[in-house]
């Protein structure tokens, strides 16, 4: 996939839990985890409104998109 | 997610378990016919023949249909154990799978295998069937037929289609 998730770190930079941050914004951990390890398929605007608001960050600081791997992703 | 209680399911259950077993002791009938009894005369009698060349005719047709009578049963008991996976992936609440796309793609072409062995009854029956003794099958390729195998064709469509929805959907966060 060439979105990268980048959730590790802005919880890392806010000092936070994944585990609080489920809490916060109300999605199981086990999604919230599907999310961070990068193997969702897609994501709800809900889901991104819900964690931009607790982690006071944009979407741009959660999601990468990366050209590199879309153009090995489609030579492959 | 909460669903209204449907009969259907549990008689559809029961209806295909039943119908599986009775489509083997019709193939255990039909080998009765062929091999246990297979004086001539006895079915010249039932079918009221007196011997001659036309006679023996009908009965080596009568014979052949049979022996297409029990290539059909296997066919048959594909389809019913299909069915009833099928049935049981809609109890257990999730039938957008692959498989489900796989076995009606499989009853597809089972149902036009049938239409095949109908037609070559047909053929038989028009072979044999004479003025003074006419055999009265029913049988042939019928429209009914074909658009039950174009609608079993599209619906493998569906669920290939659904299952992949599916995978989606359980994807998304």
């Amino acid at each position: 996939m060439a979105i990268l998730v980048k959730l590790d770190d802005l919880l890392h930079a806010r000092r936070m839990t994944l585990t609080e941050l489920a809490e916060r914004v109300g999605i199981t951990i086990v999604n919230l985890s599907i999310l961070k390890t990068g193997k969702a398929r897609a994501i709800r605007f809900s889901t991104l409104e819900a964690i931009c608001t607790a982690l006071a960050c944009q979407p741009g600081d959660i999601l990468e998109f990366l050209p590199d791997a879309a153009e090995e992703a489609k030579a492959a | 997610m909460s669903h209204p209680y449907s009969a259907a399911l549990p008689i559809a259950w029961v209806g295909l378990r039943i119908l599986i077993v009775l489509n083997w002791l019709f193939a255990v009938a039909v080998l009765v016919l062929l091999f246990v009894m297979p004086h001539e005369h006895w079915l010249m009698i039932s079918l009221k023949l007196t011997p001659s060349p036309e006679a023996t005719r009908i009965v080596w047709g009568m014979r052949g249909i049979a022996v297409i009578g029990l290539f059909t049963i296997p066919l048959y008991h594909l389809i019913l154990t299909r069915l009833l996976a099928m049935v049981g992936t809609v109890r257990e609440g999730d039938p957008f799978v692959l498989a489900n796309a796989a076995r009606l793609q499989t009853i597809a072409w089972i149902l036009i295998v049938l239409q095949v062995l109908g037609l070559v009854i047909a053929i038989i029956v028009r072979m044999i069937s004479t003025p003074a003794h006419p055999i009265n099958i029913s049988a042939g390729p019928s429209i009914a037929g074909l658009l039950a195998i174009l609608l079993v064709f599209v619906l493998a469509r569906v669920f290939a289609e659904g299952a992949r929805m599916r995978e989606d959907l359980e994807g998304t966060v």
